[in-house]
């Protein structure tokens, strides 16, 4: 398999901060389901930033699907956001829109400005937005809006936005934190399937260790911004948690 | 560091007090006249009411007389909201405390919209009227640059209120800065825009009145004449129109915010 993220002596410090990563070595193949575990503060968030160019590490490098992040321009980041779908813990979608409206968000990367935001979009987007409002079985709420959702619903809409933009790798920051159990079950087997039948790569951001271990091919324990485990999920033992979630005596806590 | 805090708190809570009380202290009510003087304050009331059909006659016939000055206070509040809201969009982008611009702008622009903001309507109204002379155009700049002033505020705390979570995950599927605006940003401000603004348009329909009163056009100069002249009739009709008008633009503001929210 070829590598969708390969990342080299990744380091990043926010602005009057303390340094966040560490000079992060990391290779990740296509079709991989990686588990990201660490505490808060641990540097999860940012790792997963620096591969979508939301963030530009400070020091390293990230070359996602060939080609490296930092040294992009914001128009080529753009391009390549297309192909890197992202969900977040607290959903982040449009309250006040529909469902589809929401999910057609996932096409605006590939639509001229002027149309879009006279919120127009060609037919063949729509049809491929209802096609994926279908795969997460959510096609009877294409016209409700997003905020008269629960919370499972919302995360399935996001999902449905990372499948329109026809993403090649989805980064998901502990998506699944504000679920109960069951409804974590239910987008886990989403991205899982979504992994089987178009070959994505995923990498996942989580407390949830269970979880990690039932549905990861890969885990990768981070500690104050350096990673300190790295294999499969069998191999991670309670040992190796309690030493990735150990509090450090001097970490870069907040 | 606590028995500051707790002597500060105490010390603010005391002056709190004491404007309280030295502010109804110098009301100086006098109660031996006040029976005489609500008494007196209901008659004037009553005899803005129309007793019978020669009054209702007389009120009816105010028609012709009032119809042009009403219309011509809705004018200057539609004129000036519109116009006002119109300015503060762009503004509101500068004034908020976002980080795309630099904070020392921010700031230099809320303090000029303070200062602006300390002064009421009628005193622009007077400013303008010196500059260009009595009537509606007068009174509808000095209403509209008091909307550009209060929205570009209002805006900006709507902005400054904006959670980020939408705007990353626009941006995280590929959308251009343009883009993020329209579908992370606007969505969430809007109803907070349409609301301040259909707001701002019922509080300049009295402010119409107010800048009436030193000849800026609109009703205002006709409520003012009636009660010096002593025609309480003409002055009873005025504020029954003040009041279904503003009633009614409540009423309409309400049915479009349930619609927009």
């Amino acid at each position: 398999m070829p590598d969708a993220i390969v990342i080299k002596q990744l380091a990043h410090t926010y602005r009057g901060g303390a340094p966040v990563l560490h000079g992060l070595d990391l290779t990740i193949a296509e079709g991989e389901f990686v588990g990201l575990i660490g505490l808060s503060g641990a540097g999860k968030s940012t790792l997963l930033r620096c591969i979508n160019g939301l963030i530009t590490p400070t020091g390293g490098s990230c070359i996602v699907l060939g080609e490296a992040v930092e040294k992009m321009p914001e128009s080529e980041r753009r391009l390549l956001r297309r192909r890197i779908g992202m969900i977040f813990q607290e959903f982040n979608l449009v309250d006040r829109l529909t469902v589809l409206k929401n999910v057609l968000i996932g096409r605006l990367g590939y639509l001229p400005t002027l149309s879009s935001c006279l919120h127009r979009f060609p037919a063949s987007d729509v049809s491929l937005a209802r096609e994926c409002l279908a795969q997460v079985g959510l096609t009877e709420f294409e016209g409700r809006r997003v905020r008269d959702l629960s919370g499972g619903q919302k995360q399935r809409v996001a999902v449905a936005r990372t499948i329109a933009q026809g993403a090649k790798i989805i980064l998901a920051d502990e998506a699944t934190a504000n679920l109960d159990v069951l409804t974590k079950d239910e987008i886990m087997d989403l991205l899982k399937d979504l992994v089987r039948d178009t070959g994505a790569t995923v990498l996942f951001s989580m407390h949830d260790i269970a979880l990690a271990r039932r549905y990861c091919t890969r885990i990768i324990g981070l500690k104050n911004g350096a990673i300190t485990f790295d294999a499969a999920p069998d191999q991670l033992d309670d040992a190796a948690v309690a030493d990735v979630l150990a509090r450090a005596e001097h970490g870069a806590m907040k | 560091m606590k028995i500051i805090a707790m002597l500060s708190r105490l010390v603010g809570f005391l002056a709190l007090a004491a404007l309280i009380v030295w502010s109804f202290v110098g009301m100086e009510i006098d109660r031996a006249h006040l029976p005489t003087g609500v008494a007196a304050g209901f008659s004037f009331v009553g005899r803005m009411i129309p007793h019978g059909k020669a009054d209702f006659r007389y009120d009816l016939s105010l028609r012709d007389q009032i119809m042009q000055p009403l219309l011509d206070t809705i004018q200057m509040a539609v004129v000036g909201t519109v116009a006002g809201a119109i300015m503060a969009f762009p503004m509101s982008f500068f004034a908020a405390r976002t980080s795309v611009f630099p904070r020392s702008l921010s700031a230099a622009i809320k303090s000029y919209l303070n200062v602006s903001r300390a002064i009421p309507t009628i005193v622009y109204a007077l400013i303008i009227l010196s500059a260009i002379g009595l009537g509606k155009t007068a009174g509808s700049i000095a209403i509209g640059y008091v909307t550009f002033i209060s929205l570009s505020k209002l805006y900006a705390e709507a902005l400054e209120s904006v959670s980020q979570g939408p705007i990353d995950a626009v941006r995280a599927s590929g959308g251009n800065s343009v883009q993020v605006f329209v579908y992370g940003m606007m969505p969430q401000v809007f109803p907070h825009y349409l609301a301040t603004s259909l707001y701002s348009f019922e509080y300049n329909l009295k402010d119409s009145f107010i800048v009436g009163i030193v000849g800026a056009g609109g009703l205002g100069a006709q409520l003012l004449d009636s009660i010096h002249e002593f025609k309480l009739l003409d002055t009873g009709v005025i504020i029954a129109l003040l009041i279904v008008l503003v009633n009614v633009v409540d009423y309409c503001s309400y049915r479009v915010r349930a619609v927009f929210s």
